[in-house]
């Protein structure tokens, strides 16, 4: 009878080991078991907004399109989409069109499509941890200009032009005050009495050093950013002018849009920051804090919006 | 410890590599470091630089957001630990981020002095910081800045591993060198430990054995050397050893005299002699133990520098305090130690000698007494009788009494030759030295030969002369050697022949010539002429009343005279005597 070294034995039992568990196993991919699940819901809920970027505005949109879809299948909705036009009114024709079902931007290109009719605001959006902003306007201190009406004959920075803060908000409220703001390229051209001249910086950190280098008389920036660009030399400054309150950022749906939907829509909006996943994609979102609704309503909390549209129109629609 | 050849050796090569080794490692590292260094400033000058070039026009239009952009990438690079762009005036216009905490803040002094007046770089290094400022100018008038300040701490970084590396590598290699030395002096240590082996016991008198010569370098040549020496060593030794037994089986004494005076060395024969040992000898002075031969302070006064002094008589002093009488040689011998010479002396024992002179002595003495007088009277007695003193005697006693007559004559002068031959050989023959005209001795020693010559019927004629000539001599023993020598040419004449004598002057000396024609001495008896009792055997020699002792003392006395005497002589042909003596 063959005698077995114990070395053997072991490796005999170690296969034998081995073996027998394999035996009754089902072959599976992941070892769980399989459940079936329903098919999506054909439904598509398609979010717009507005960018030169589309790439990009792809990529920060298309996370929060997706969780707002999968929470949309009660109302048959399994898909989220992202749409990107590059102009305003491209957005309002995509509105009108059905092509975008909800569009988010700042206050002035939402109350620039609700007055076509093609959308209506239904929720605040809370970015950074604030619902509203402002924009200030400064002057150097020793520049002679202490009010808005000093500013004529002299050139004010702005920021971007489609910012709200840096550039709509406080030319709006210029205007509104009786200004007549032309833009200029040059900061260093000769501006009638009669008029404002304006530039565009593009950004706030240029608008502070081209007030304090006497590049402009006047520059405009969020109020919540000056402090900050201010910093050591805010006694060299001087606050001319500072604008109302405005929605930091409005949530807005198509008009036609199926009204289950949209109540839906705000339903999962406005839960989004009770739950975890939601408030990953909201940070993920552009830093969203949470949706909300109009303290006192869409309509009337967007009523200075809409008036002071009227003097930025054009800027808007760009 | 004491270390050994191998060790100190090995110790040294560690030593030098150790030492060679952290200098080589810190010269590497530092280089290396300066490279380094070099390469990481030239690397944030050239970025600096380049940004620099980038930011000048937003820096001209006051573009701080686009500073703001160019500036976040560089924050980036690696080993950058911050950047800022800043205005005319000093003043950060941006660090690269949005939030911008330096924003308005003042940069260094000296920088902002500098990029008032100049648009070169300027390097800052501190620690493990490097500030690269550099300047932007436009229109001949500055803008601002970027200053970027870079990390150094990878640099000390390298370093560190560079320097590890280094060492690790140095030791590596010094790890190779002490192995390589330790090998080396293996090979040459192992075979000089053979030589010293081989050397302690040639030392301790053990068998040395020979070394095996692996090698043709130096250590292989010593051992070759060494196996050459030892060889030799042993053959010296052989030989002195033979010479030890050499000089203790002589039965000569043999006495080494350093150059103090000490004895040095003595050989058997002088203790047995003296009955002291060795080491009872060795050390003393040589005067206590030999005494000077007559006429000397001591021995060694004797000596002559030229060469050994032969013949002189001294007497040793045993341990009980008697004299034992010596013959004595004496030589210098150089010491290569020494400056001055150390000397040899060879001594023979006279103890037996002087007993058998004694012996001759009392013999002679006897001689004298006892035989001399008789015979005296016997040969008076029978010359009465041939005289006819008692009366006419017939034929035939005549003759047996002229018989008897010539033989008593012929002992009587046989006995005289002893007595003269005695005396010579004792010393105590008496010379009375005179300054005396030759020719009259040699006229007269012809003359006393004649009678002779004409009794054996040869002719005697003198020849030569030399007149006037003056000598030295005792005139009796001149005359004495003259007869003797004209005697013997008379005696070995042919009848009817002729003995010339002639005198003459030869090399400031002058010559007594005696010449006969007689059958000459053969070859094998010319150098026992002046032997004593010596007479050829041959038949053509007569030797009519020859006591054999003639030429014997007659060579003495020559010799005491300051003279001397020789032959030459052809066979069949005949013999020529020559005496001569200085001439005064």
């Amino acid at each position: 009878m063959p005698t077995f070294s114990r070395a053997s034995t072991k490796l005999a039992l170690l296969v034998v080991f081995l073996a027998v568990p394999a035996c009754g196993r089902a072959p599976s991919g992941d070892g769980q078991p399989e459940i079936r699940q329903s098919p999506a819901p054909a439904g598509v809920v398609i979010l717009g907004s507005v960018s030169l970027d589309p790439g990009r505005e792809y990529e920060v949109f298309r996370p929060f399109a997706d969780y707002l879809a999968a929470h949309l299948g009660e109302v048959g909705i399994g898909t989220g989409k992202v749409v990107v036009t590059d102009s305003l009114s491209r957005m309002v024709e995509a509105l009108r069109r059905g092509t975008v079902d909800i569009y988010i931007d700042s206050p002035f290109p939402v109350a620039f499509v609700c007055e076509r009719g093609e959308a209506r605001p239904i929720l605040r959006r809370w970015k950074r941890g604030s619902e509203t902003y402002h924009s200030v306007v400064f002057a150097r201190s020793d520049s002679g200009i202490e009010s808005a009406d000093d500013l004529r004959g002299h050139v004010i920075a702005f920021g971007e032009p489609f910012s709200t803060t840096g550039f709509l908000l406080p030319k709006a409220t210029l205007v509104s005050s009786g200004l007549k703001l032309v833009n200029y390229a040059d900061s260093a051209a000769a501006i009638p009495s009669d008029q404002v001249g304006y530039v565009f910086s593009n950004d706030a950190e240029n608008t502070l050093f081209w007030v304090l280098k006497n590049k402009v008389s006047a520059g405009a920036v969020n109020a919540d950013y000056f402090a900050a660009l201010a910093g050591s030399r805010m006694d060299e400054l001087r606050i001319i002018l500072s604008t109302e309150e405005t929605p930091r950022n409005v949530v807005c749906v198509r008009s036609d849009l199926d009204p289950e939907v949209v109540r839906k829509v705000e339903e999962v909006l406005l839960a989004m920051n009770d739950e975890q996943l939601g408030q990953k994609v909201l940070r993920d979102f552009e830093q969203t804090t949470k949706f909300d609704r109009f303290p006192t309503g869409a309509a009337h909390d967007l009523a200075r919006v809409h008036q002071l549209l009227a003097y930025i129109e054009e800027d808007v629609g760009q | 410890m004491r270390l050994g050849l191998k060790g100190r050796f090995v110790a040294f090569v560690v030593a030098i590599t150790i030492a060679f080794g952290v200098v080589l490692t810190a010269l590497a590292v530092r280089a290396q470091s300066e490279r380094l260094r070099h390469e990481l400033i030239e690397r944030g000058k050239l970025l600096t630089t380049v940004v620099a070039a980038n930011a000048a026009n937003s820096l001209a239009l006051l573009d701080v957001g686009a500073l703001r952009n160019l500036i976040a990438e560089v924050r980036d690079q690696e080993n950058v630990l911050g950047v800022v762009a800043f205005d005319e005036g000093g003043r950060v216009l941006t660090d690269g981020t949005v939030e911008n905490p330096l924003r308005h803040t003042l940069i260094d002094e000296a920088v902002r002095r500098h990029v008032t007046v100049s648009d070169t770089l300027l390097v800052e290094i501190a620690d493990e910081e490097m500030a690269v400022t550099a300047p932007i100018w436009l229109g001949g008038r500055p803008l601002g800045g970027i200053l970027i300040r870079y990390s150094l701490a990878d640099l000390a970084h390298d370093q560190a591993v560079l320097a590890r590396r280094t060492a690790a590598v140095g030791a590596f290699f010094a790890a190779l060198a002490v192995l390589a030395a330790a090998l080396l002096t293996e090979a040459v240590t192992r075979p000089l430990g053979e030589v010293i082996q081989a050397a302690r016991a040639l030392a301790q008198g053990k068998a040395v054995p020979v070394l095996r010569v692996r090698s043709s370098d130096e250590v292989g040549e010593l051992a070759a050397v060494f196996n050459e020496m030892t060889r030799r060593l042993r053959e010296t030794t052989v030989s002195r050893d033979a010479v030890d037994r050499v000089l203790a089986t002589m039965g000569e004494c043999l006495i080494v005299i350093g150059a103090d005076g000490a004895i040095d060395r003595v050989n058997k024969a002088v203790c047995d002699t003296v009955g002291l040992a060795e080491g009872e000898l060795v050390g003393r002075p040589s005067d206590e133990v030999i005494g000077a031969p007559e006429g000397y302070r001591s021995l060694t006064d004797a000596v002559d520098p030229q060469g050994p002094v032969h013949g002189l008589e001294a007497e040793l002093v045993a341990k009980d305090g008697s004299t034992i009488p010596m013959m004595v040689s004496i030589a210098p011998m150089a010491s290569p130690q020494e400056h001055s010479p150390a000397f040899v002396v060879v001594a023979s024992n006279l103890t037996e000698r002087v007993r058998i002179e004694r012996q001759k002595d009392d013999f002679v003495a006897m001689v004298h007494h006892e035989v001399r007088g008789p015979l005296t009277a016997v040969r008076g007695a029978l010359g009465l009788l041939a005289g006819g003193v008692a009366g006419q005697l017939d034929d035939r006693a005549r003759e047996l009494v002229e018989i008897a007559l010539r033989n008593s004559e012929r002992m009587e002068r046989l006995v005289n030759d002893l007595l003269t031959a005695r005396k010579l050989d004792a010393g105590k023959m008496d010379f009375r030295m005179q300054d005396v005209n030759l020719m009259p001795l040699v006229e007269q020693a012809v003359e006393g030969t004649s009678t002779y010559g004409a009794r054996h019927e040869v002719k005697i004629f003198l020849d030569g002369r030399v007149d006037g000539a003056r000598v030295w001599v005792d005139p009796d023993r001149l005359i004495q050697v003259l007869v003797n020598v004209l005697s013997n040419a008379v005696r070995f004449s042919p009848r009817g022949e002729t003995v010339t004598v002639s005198v003459a002057r030869r090399g400031g000396r002058l010559r007594v010539a005696v010449a006969d024609r007689g059958p000459g001495i053969p070859e094998e008896f010319r150098d026992k002429v002046f032997d004593k009792f010596t007479r050829a055997g041959d038949e053509g020699w007569r030797h009519q009343s020859g006591t054999g002792l003639g030429m014997t003392i007659s060579k003495a006395i020559m010799e005491e005279l300051g003279g001397g005497i020789t032959f030459e002589s052809v066979v069949d042909t005949g013999t020529t005597f020559f005496v001569d003596l200085p001439e005064s």
